[in-house]
């Protein structure tokens, strides 16, 4: 008798879980997946809107330019948090400590804001623009924020404070012998570097590529707040199909979610390859 | 040699820091001088902080976005503290699988989300239409993988078993020792958990635009709006937005803190 009442209250006790992610993770992900192979206004079955992403030139180059400034952003960053953190990490613990306040304060800096930091910064009538235009600096003076080129620096910020606090703490994952091992066997830093650090390293600078990767792909308030829909980003493409001016395509909107989906997955399977073939330290 | 690479390594941190400052910098600057149109900044002013925070419209927003922030926080803490009560207790083998639940959001990040749930529910009958409720609903899966982990990992430093195996020989319930001696001992991660989760929400702007769009009007969505029509109002909705997240996310880590002493001390 007890043991039936505790059943009972068991599944009580799972059920506020399972209803919010049976309504708005697990359905809302099959209604994506099977709007995108309905026809436009509902039912029947159709190829129609993937035929139509793969083939018009739109769409096509709103996955280029999304597959682009991930990677390129994704590249960047780790670069720079790999030599922000490996600095950080021979840094004494006060600098250290004081590094990463700026990153854990930077970090909460993105979407709307960021685009309005940047917008004074670099826009039109930006301060470094005015600075350049004032005493003759080229590069400043006709720096345009608004293309995806300028879109990329924006990327690129908010990149760096998320990839270095991510590459913080696999440094301490380097033993001082290894390097001391390397010097004994006639070997400079630069083998130890690139034959030994960074090899044991990768796993890890992998799996940051990938959280690099999937924030940039699913990035959608700074590029909305400078360009608002005039640009070809997949995250902005797809909410045109449900908000906004232009008709709208929800079976369609669906079919690129779908499109972005795979990508993000693709992303994780060729990274997990990659770490498995790796190997590593761990 | 090693002055020489302590010193290199203190210029990339520098120029990493000042990259990352320099955008937040100025944002703050723009907000309290009336013009810039040269190098330094002309004419102080801290008006537009006034104008900002004596508009009810952008007050409003700011209390609405704190309230749907924190709402969906509550509701998905509960449901995974007592997701764990269960699986921590009575079914170690769920916890795999619900495990796996938390994680799926990771790939429906933002804009894929908010389709979702659109397409799913805009033009249903009754409250399922609610633009309120689908934001609530989408706000509890955006934070559902952080929450998780936070929780369980909280709960899993804890020898729970034990604990409720002790209270039941004095005469405890199960549920009743769980909630007057588990979910105590975890206050501090269940708070940094909820605080991390809120911050998240406060800074969402994809979601909230598609789903409610100008139908419910937070923080976000008015900077959006000001953005076209003032630029230092803008910087100083900035600057107060950042400030709220700098508290919590200052307090999440004093929390932190304090919570890894103690248990260093222990």
């Amino acid at each position: 008798m007890k043991a039936k009442k505790n059943y009972k209250f068991y599944l009580f006790a799972l059920l506020p879980f399972f209803i919010i992610v049976l309504l708005f993770e697990i359905l809302p992900l099959i209604n994506i997946v099977i709007e995108s192979f309905s026809k436009t206004g509902g039912g029947g079955f159709t190829l129609d809107h993937f035929v139509k992403i793969f083939s018009t030139r739109l769409y096509q180059q709103s996955i280029y330019n999304s597959l682009w400034i991930s990677i390129f952003s994704a590249v960047v960053g780790i670069f720079i948090a790999f030599i922000g953190a490996k600095a950080a990490h021979n840094a004494s613990p006060k600098i250290r400590n004081t590094f990463t306040s700026v990153l854990n304060i930077t970090s909460n800096f993105a979407g709307v804001p960021l685009a309005f930091a940047f917008m004074i910064l670099l826009g039109n009538v930006g301060i470094l623009t005015l600075i350049g235009k004032n005493y003759g600096i080229e590069f400043l003076a006709n720096y345009d924020l608004y293309t995806i080129n300028g879109l990329l620096l924006t990327y690129i910020y908010f990149q760096i404070p998320l990839g270095t606090l991510l590459m913080l703490p696999i440094f301490s994952g380097l033993r001082k012998e290894w390097k001391e091992a390397v010097g004994l066997l006639g070997g400079n830093s630069f083998h130890y570097w690139f034959k030994v650090a960074i090899p044991s390293l990768l796993p890890s600078i992998l799996g940051t590529f990938s959280v690099l990767f999937a924030n940039s792909l699913a990035a959608y308030g700074t590029a909305y707040a400078l360009l608002s829909n005039n640009i070809s980003l997949l995250p902005i493409r797809i909410s045109q199909q449900f908000v906004g001016e232009v008709v709208q395509n929800q079976e369609f909107g669906c079919a690129l979610s779908l499109v972005m989906m795979a990508l993000m997955v693709i992303s994780v399977l060729i990274t997990n390859k990659l770490q498995k073939k790796s190997g590593g330290v761990q | 040699m090693k002055l020489k690479t302590q010193l290199w390594d203190g210029c990339i941190l520098f120029i990493i820091a000042a990259f990352l400052i320099i955008p937040l910098a100025l944002t703050f600057l723009y907000s309290v001088f009336t013009a810039w149109m040269d190098i330094l900044p002309t004419g102080f002013t801290l008006s537009f902080y006034s104008e900002i925070l004596t508009d009810g419209a952008f007050i409003n927003s700011l209390l609405r976005s704190l309230v749907i922030s924190f709402v969906p926080v509550c509701i998905c803490s509960l449901a995974i503290l007592l997701v764990l009560y269960v699986t921590t207790l009575y079914m170690p083998k769920l916890e795999k699988y619900i495990e796996i639940l938390c994680n799926i959001p990771y790939a429906i990040q933002g804009v894929i989300l908010a389709v979702g749930i659109i397409s799913l529910y805009s033009g249903k009958p009754g409250f399922l239409s609610n633009r309120l409720f689908l934001l609530v609903g989408a706000y509890c899966i955006i934070i559902l993988p952080y929450t998780f982990r936070g929780l369980k990992n909280t709960i899993g430093a804890l020898n729970v078993k034990c604990v409720v195996e002790a209270a039941q020989v004095l005469g405890c319930s199960q549920l009743h020792a769980f909630f007057s001696i588990i979910i105590p001992q975890m206050k501090n991660g269940i708070i940094s958990t909820m605080m991390l989760a809120f911050t998240m929400l406060f800074a969402d702007f994809v979601v909230v635009n598609m789903i409610a769009g100008s139908a419910f009007r937070t923080a976000g969505i008015y900077l959006y709006q000001t953005m076209s029509k003032s630029g230092q109002l803008s910087s100083a909705i900035i600057v107060i937005l950042f400030i709220t997240t700098f508290i919590i996310s200052t307090l999440t880590l004093m929390i932190q803190n304090k919570a890894v002493t103690k248990r260093g001390k222990n």
